[in-house]
C-alpha cells in the first residue's frame, strides 16, 4: 500500500476525534442558543462583513505564481543533481538568477509595498 | 453524574475577562488589571472568547449601549463585573471571587443562558441580532428580510478609494469595547480592505455628554498636578510615581498592540509596582532591564518607524513629545519613565505644570485627539491601532463638547 | 496493521506534546506555572452554549476549523518517530509541504465564513504572510531534500549520519525555523491572530469549534518544530537513547525554543516583512542550495 494505509488511519482517527469533541460539546454545554452579532466594539453592523476586499498585495500573488511553479520543478532536480552532475546546477541557477532579475523589477516598481 | 456542572465548576477557576473602563474610571481600571494578572487569568480580546465583562468605572450613554451589547455577545457560561470608580484592591478582588462563584453556579449558568435580551424574542431568523436599538441609528426597521438587505442588513456597497479605485466600504467602530484602546474613545473609520479609508473621532461613555463634567470628573494621571494646584502638599516623587505610571500605561498597551506580550505584561508590572509605592531601587533595576530589552529590540523599531508621523506644529497645540513617529514617542516614553524614576524620592514641593501627556492646563489629549483622523486616514489597520497606542490620549482631560474631529 | 497502531501513537503524541506547548504557553502568559489552565479553557470551551454570528456560512467554517488539525496531523505523517514514519512516501518532503499549504484555506475559510470584520480581515493578513514565507519555507525544504538526494524524509535523516545539515546548511534551518512560525501563525508571525485585531481569524469562534481551533494551532507548531527533527537536526540520530527518544527530546527543544519565541518578540507585519523575504531570505536561501548543490556534485 505504500504507506496509505496510515494516511487513511489518520483521517479516520482524527474525524472521529473531532467528531467526539462535538458530541461531548453537545452532551455538556449549556442550552440556547445565542445569537451575537459580529464584535464591532459594541456597535450594530451597518453591513454584511464578507465584501470585496482590498486586496492591495496583488502584484505579490503574481510574482508568487511565477516563482511557485518554478518549485514545482525544483523538487524533482533535487533528486537528481548528484546523477546529472554540473549541468543541472548551472542550468537551474541560471534560471533563478533570471527569476531575480525579475523579483528585482518588481521591487523597483515598488510591488512590496503597498502603505 | 453532572458531568456539565463538574466541567463548569472545573472551568471557573480560569475565566477569560474582557476589561471594559468607561471615562474617569482609570484608578479602578488599574486595580483590576492587576488583580487579573496577579491571578494569571489570560484577557479575552473578544466577547466570542469571554466569561467575563469587567466594566470598571459607571458607562454612560453611547458607551453603556455598547457594554450592553457586548455583554448580550458573550456565550453562558458568564458573569457581568460591575467595578466602580472608588473600589479598594480589596473590593475589586471580592468582586472577581463572587464572578468566579457565579461562574461555577450551574443552575444560575443554566438561567443565564436561556434569558431573553430585553424585549427581543430569542431564536427569531433574521434581525434584531447584535443590539436591535441601533437600527434606529439608520431609519430602517431592521426586521425586512428582502434580497438587498439578507438578515436586515445590508450588503457593502461601493466608494471611491485614495487610488481612485471603486471599491466595497465597511463602517467599522474603533472602540469603545476594545483591548489596549483608550478608555471612552470611538474611531468611527470607513474601511476598503484594511486600509481606512475616513476616520471620524466620538468620545463614548459620558466625558462628552452632560453627566461627564460632574463633581468626581477624576482625572487620575494628572491629580497630582490638580492637588498642588488646589493648594494640596504633593511632593516631587510622588508627581514622579503617577508620570512614570502613566508612561508605562501608555508602553503597555503599545506593546500588546503591537504583540509583544512579554514586554507589555512586564511594562504593566512594573506600572503597578511604582505606583504601589515601590522602593526606588528596586523599581529602577527592573525597569532598566524592561528598557533595555525593549529599546534594543531591532524587531520592535523595525515595525514602528515612519508610522503616523507628526510633523512641526501648523497652528496645532500637540505637545512636543507627540512629535516624529510612533518610534519616537516610544522613545520619549521610556526616556520619560527612566527621567521620572531617578526623582522618585525628591521631597521637595511639586510647582511645575508639567503631566505625563504636556502641560495639565493645557488639556493636550484634546490636541492629540484633533490630530487623529489626519493621520489614520489612509493607515492600515494594523497602523491605525499602533498610532493610537502612541500617542494614546487620556479622555479623562477633555471638556465636554470639546472634540468632533473628522478626517 | 503496524501503520494503523503507528497512526494512534501518532495523534497520541501530537496530542501530548501540543498539550504540553499550551501549557508552557499558558505558563509564559501568566508568569507561573500553569500547567492545568489549557483543561480548564478546553472545559469552558465545552460547557459554552453555541453562539451564532449574524447570518455565517456554517459549512465553511467547519471545513476551516476542521481542516486546520487535519493539514497538521496529516504533515506529521511524514515524519519518523523513531525509524518509521505513519506514512513513508517516496515524495515525503513534498507531502508535507503539500499539506502546509492547506493552512492557508484554512484560515482563509475561517475568516470569511463567520461574516465578521476581524477575523475576515485576519484571514486576508495569512494570505499576504503566505506569500512572504512560503516560498523561503520551500527553498528551505529543498535545501535539505538536494542534500540527501531524495524527497524521502527517511533518506534525508540517513544523509545526516556524519553531519547534521542544520551545522552545514545554517541559512536554511534558521529560514525554516522562521516559516515554521509562520505557517503556525505563531509569534512574531501571528498577524493573522493580532491582538490588534480583537484576536484576528478565531474572534467570532466559541465552544468547540475554538477548541479545535487552539488545538489546531498547537499541533500545526509542533508538527513544524517535529519536522525540523528529521530534516535539519539528525533525525533520532544521539548516543545511548533509542532513536524514538531523542526524536522526542529535539522535538520538545525545538517547540519549546518556538514557544518562548512567541512572547519575546513583537509582532512582525507583512507590510513591513514583505520586501525582506524577497529581497533577502530567498537569496539568501537560494545561496545555501548553490551551496549545498555544489557539495554534492
Amino acid at each position: 500500500m505504500g504507506g496509505w494505509t496510515g494516511v487513511v488511519a489518520l483521517v479516520i482517527l482524527l474525524t472521529g476525534a473531532l467528531c467526539g469533541v462535538h458530541a461531548v460539546a453537545a452532551a455538556t454545554r449549556l442550552p440556547g442558543t445565542l445569537e451575537a452579532g459580529p464584535f464591532l466594539s459594541g456597535a450594530a453592523p451597518r453591513e454584511h462583513a464578507v465584501s470585496r476586499y482590498h486586496v492591495r498585495w496583488y502584484p505579490v500573488t503574481l510574482l508568487f505564481l511565477a516563482f511557485d511553479m518554478e518549485m514545482i520543478f525544483m523538487y524533482p532536480w533535487a533528486v537528481v543533481v548528484a546523477e546529472v552532475g554540473a549541468s543541472a546546477l548551472a542550468e537551474m541557477f541560471a534560471f533563478l538568477v533570471l527569476l531575480m532579475v525579475g523579483v528585482g523589477y518588481a521591487w523597483r516598481e515598488g510591488a512590496f509595498r503597498w502603505t | 453524574m453532572d458531568v456539565s456542572g463538574r466541567l463548569l465548576r472545573y472551568a471557573a477557576g480560569r475565566p477569560r475577562p474582557l476589561v471594559v473602563t468607561a471615562p474617569h474610571a482609570t484608578g479602578v481600571r488599574l486595580l483590576a488589571e492587576a488583580e487579573i494578572g496577579r491571578r494569571g487569568w489570560r484577557p479575552a480580546e473578544a466577547p466570542a472568547g469571554a466569561s467575563l465583562l469587567v466594566v470598571c468605572g459607571i458607562p454612560e450613554d453611547a458607551l453603556a449601549r455598547a457594554v450592553r451589547t457586548v455583554w448580550h455577545q458573550i456565550a453562558a457560561p458568564k458573569a457581568f463585573v460591575p467595578l466602580s470608580p472608588d473600589r479598594t484592591a480589596e473590593a475589586v478582588a471580592a468582586e472577581l471571587d463572587a464572578a468566579v462563584s457565579r461562574l461555577a453556579d450551574a443552575r444560575a449558568q443554566r438561567e443565564e443562558a436561556v434569558r431573553v435580551p430585553y424585549g427581543e424574542p430569542r431564536g427569531r431568523d433574521g434581525g434584531g441580532r447584535g443590539g436591535a436599538e441601533h437600527h434606529g441609528d439608520e431609519g430602517h426597521g431592521g426586521h425586512e428580510h428582502d434580497m438587498g438587505r439578507p438578515g436586515g442588513v445590508r450588503m457593502a456597497e461601493r466608494g471611491p478609494d485614495r487610488d481612485g479605485l471603486a471599491l466595497d466600504r465597511l463602517h467599522v467602530p474603533l472602540g469603545p469595547v476594545l483591548p489596549y484602546w483608550p478608555a471612552g474613545l470611538v474611531v468611527e473609520t470607513t474601511l476598503q480592505g484594511d486600509v481606512i479609508q475616513e476616520a471620524e473621532v466620538r468620545i463614548a461613555g459620558g466625558a462628552a455628554g452632560a453627566h461627564g463634567a460632574r463633581a468626581g470628573a477624576t482625572r487620575f494621571w494628572d491629580e497630582p498636578w490638580l492637588a498642588a494646584r488646589a493648594g494640596w502638599p504633593v511632593t516631587r516623587g510622588a508627581a514622579a510615581r503617577r508620570t512614570a505610571g502613566a508612561q508605562l500605561d501608555s508602553l503597555a498597551r503599545l506593546l500588546a498592540t503591537a504583540g509583544w506580550a512579554g514586554a507589555a505584561a512586564e511594562a504593566r508590572r512594573l506600572r503597578d509596582r511604582v505606583l504601589g509605592e515601590g522602593p526606588r531601587e528596586e523599581v529602577v533595576r527592573r525597569y532598566d532591564r524592561f528598557a533595555r530589552r525593549v529599546g534594543r529590540s531591532r524587531l520592535l523599531r523595525w515595525m514602528l518607524h515612519d508610522l503616523g508621523a507628526i510633523d512641526a506644529p501648523g497652528g496645532t497645540d500637540v505637545p512636543g513629545w507627540a512629535r516624529g513617529d510612533v518610534l519616537d514617542r516610544t522613545r520619549h516614553r521610556l526616556a520619560g519613565t527612566a527621567a521620572a524614576l531617578a526623582v522618585l524620592d525628591d521631597r521637595s514641593p511639586l510647582d511645575d505644570e508639567e503631566g505625563p501627556r504636556g502641560p495639565v492646563g493645557g488639556h493636550p489629549s484634546e490636541a492629540l485627539l484633533a490630530v487623529l483622523p489626519g493621520l489614520l486616514t489612509g493607515a492600515e489597520l494594523a497602523a491605525a491601532r499602533l498610532i493610537v497606542a502612541s500617542l494614546d490620549p487620556d479622555l479623562d482631560q477633555v471638556r465636554p463638547g470639546r472634540v468632533t474631529a473628522h478626517g | 496493521m503496524g501503520e494503523t497502531v503507528a497512526a494512534v501513537v501518532l495523534l497520541a503524541a501530537l496530542a501530548v506534546l501540543a498539550a504540553g506547548a499550551a501549557a508552557f504557553d499558558a505558563s509564559l502568559a501568566a508568569g507561573r506555572v500553569a500547567i492545568g489552565d489549557p483543561l480548564r479553557e478546553a472545559a469552558r470551551l465545552l460547557v459554552t452554549q453555541r453562539r451564532r454570528t449574524l447570518l455565517p456560512d456554517a459549512p465553511l467554517r467547519r471545513i476551516g476549523v476542521s481542516g486546520l488539525p487535519l493539514v497538521a496531523v496529516l504533515a506529521a505523517a511524514v515524519l519518523p518517530m523513531g525509524e518509521h514514519a505513519v506514512a513513508d512516501l517516496p515524495v515525503g518532503v513534498v507531502w508535507f509541504n503539500g499539506m502546509e499549504v492547506g493552512v492557508w484555506g484554512a484560515l482563509w475559510l475561517i475568516g470569511w465564513s463567520v461574516n465578521s470584520v476581524y477575523p475576515l480581515v485576519g484571514g486576508y493578513r495569512f494570505l499576504a504572510q503566505g506569500l512572504a514565507y512560503e516560498l523561503p519555507h520551500m527553498f528551505a525544504l529543498i535545501s535539505a531534500a538536494l542534500g540527501a538526494g531524495s524527497l524521502r524524509v527517511a533518506d534525508v535523516v540517513a544523509a545526516q549520519r556524519g553531519l547534521w545539515f542544520a551545522v552545514w546548511m545554517p541559512v536554511a534551518f534558521a529560514v525554516y525555523l522562521i516559516s515554521a512560525l509562520a505557517m503556525a501563525f505563531w509569534g512574531p508571525m501571528n498577524q493573522a491572530v493580532g491582538p490588534d485585531v480583537a484576536g484576528g481569524v478565531p474572534a467570532e469562534l466559541s465552544g468547540p469549534d475554538r477548541l479545535v481551533f487552539q488545538a489546531g494551532r498547537y499541533t500545526l507548531l509542533t508538527v513544524a518544530s517535529a519536522a525540523a527533527v528529521p530534516l535539519f537536526l539528525g533525525g533520532g540520530a544521539g548516543p545511548a537513547l533509542p532513536p524514538w527518544s531523542w526524536t522526542l527530546v529535539k522535538t520538545v527543544a525545538v517547540l519549546a525554543l518556538l514557544v518562548w519565541a512567541g512572547h519575546r518578540l513583537p509582532t512582525i507585519r507583512m507590510d513591513r516583512f514583505m520586501a525582506a523575504t524577497w529581497l533577502v531570505l530567498i537569496p539568501a536561501v537560494l545561496l545555501q542550495i548553490l551551496v549545498v548543490g555544489i557539495v554534492v556534485l
